[in-house]
């Protein structure tokens, strides 16, 4: 019976952390599994101790921060190109907008007959290009917008 | 390392500043690298698991909110690195008393028991264990680590991180008793 109340309690009093009683102390003496058993676990304790402390390579801290530096050039790349793509989308769209644009002023015959460009600079599609300000404005707002985005990614990317 | 000096340099690191990083690899590369050696035995995987744990200390700074040691929140990261690397170890409950006790008896062979090959049938026992009972041992055994640092990194109270150091070294006798006779 002493022998499994004690076996719980074996790596406790190898490691000195559980002081075992006058009654424990008789029959770990006396007993040869318990003993054993004791034996076996200051045997672990001692070289669990022993062990030697591994160190890294010489070249580990570079290798890191060589590693630290790729990440971050995925990431910027990732970033880089997601960019530009909604660089490229926003030109796109300006480009529709400005020819949505025309078409709406009438000019659309413009890019087909080149007479109608030197009429269409005459003062009645002044006046049509005045009637529709608010839309470029905003057509102009949005680009300064994204060059703003561009420049600001730029900047944290650096 | 004190709590402000700490603090500087996590700051600085979240700032970008490259040499606080640098310093900060200096710091706890020994640390870092002396558990998972003990864990994984080839030395190359062991590593490039430990540079793996300073990428993810490099990405995982800016949300460090420092409620914890420095130290504990990076101990936290290499249990994870190795219980991603052993995932049929990681998920072992601790809890339980699986294999709590020996199939069969231990042969009174104290002699052979006690031979210099046990340090390698220990080092076999160890790496069978759970990763939390491995970072336990490794961890308990390296100057520098404290309990505290230990509860906080596997989420156990303190008082509970002696109880499973016991446990986890009664496992490894019983695993040097029986199946790595």
């Amino acid at each position: 019976m002493l022998c499994d109340h004690l076996e719980p309690l074996i790596e406790s009093i190898a490691d000195g952390s559980y002081e075992p009683t006058v009654e424990d102390a008789r029959h770990l003496a006396g007993c040869a599994l318990c003993s054993s058993r004791l034996a076996r676990a200051r045997a672990i304790e001692s070289l669990l101790g022993m062990r030697e402390v591994a160190a890294p390579s010489s070249s580990f801290t570079g290798t890191v921060m060589a590693r630290v530096g790729q990440e971050r050039w995925k990431t910027e790349r990732v970033v880089d190109l997601g960019f530009n793509l909604a660089i490229a989308a926003g030109i796109l769209v300006i480009l529709a907008a400005g020819s949505g644009l025309a078409w709406s002023l009438g000019l659309v015959s413009v890019t087909i007959d080149l007479d109608a460009i030197w009429r269409a600079f005459g003062a009645e599609v002044a006046g049509r290009v005045l009637s529709q300000v608010q839309t470029i404005a905003m057509a102009a707002v949005l680009l300064t917008m994204t060059l703003v985005l561009w420049w600001w990614a730029e900047t944290a990317a650096d | 390392m004190t709590g402000t000096s700490e603090h500087v340099l996590v700051e600085r690191c979240r700032q970008g500043d490259e040499t606080a990083f640098r310093e900060l690899v200096e710091q706890y590369k020994g640390l870092v690298f002396s558990i998972i050696a003990r864990s994984v035995t080839n030395r190359g995987r062991a590593e490039e698991l430990a540079q793996d744990v300073f990428l993810k200390i490099h990405k995982g700074l800016p949300y460090f909110r420092g409620e914890s040691r420095l130290s504990t929140w990076i101990f936290r990261i290499v249990v994870n690195v190795l219980s991603q690397e052993r995932p049929e170890l990681a998920s072992t409950s601790l809890d339980t008393e699986e294999d709590a006790r020996p199939r069969h008896e231990p042969v009174a062979d104290d002699r052979a028991f006690m031979d210099l090959v046990m340090k390698d049938r220990l080092q076999k026992a160890i790496e069978r264990l759970p990763v939390p009972y491995q970072v336990l041992i490794n961890g308990h055994y390296l100057k520098g680590l404290r309990y505290e640092d230990l509860a906080e990194a596997l989420e156990m109270p303190m008082g509970t991180v002696k109880t499973h150091l016991h446990r986890a070294k009664r496992r490894l006798r019983h695993l040097l008793e029986t199946e790595l006779r």
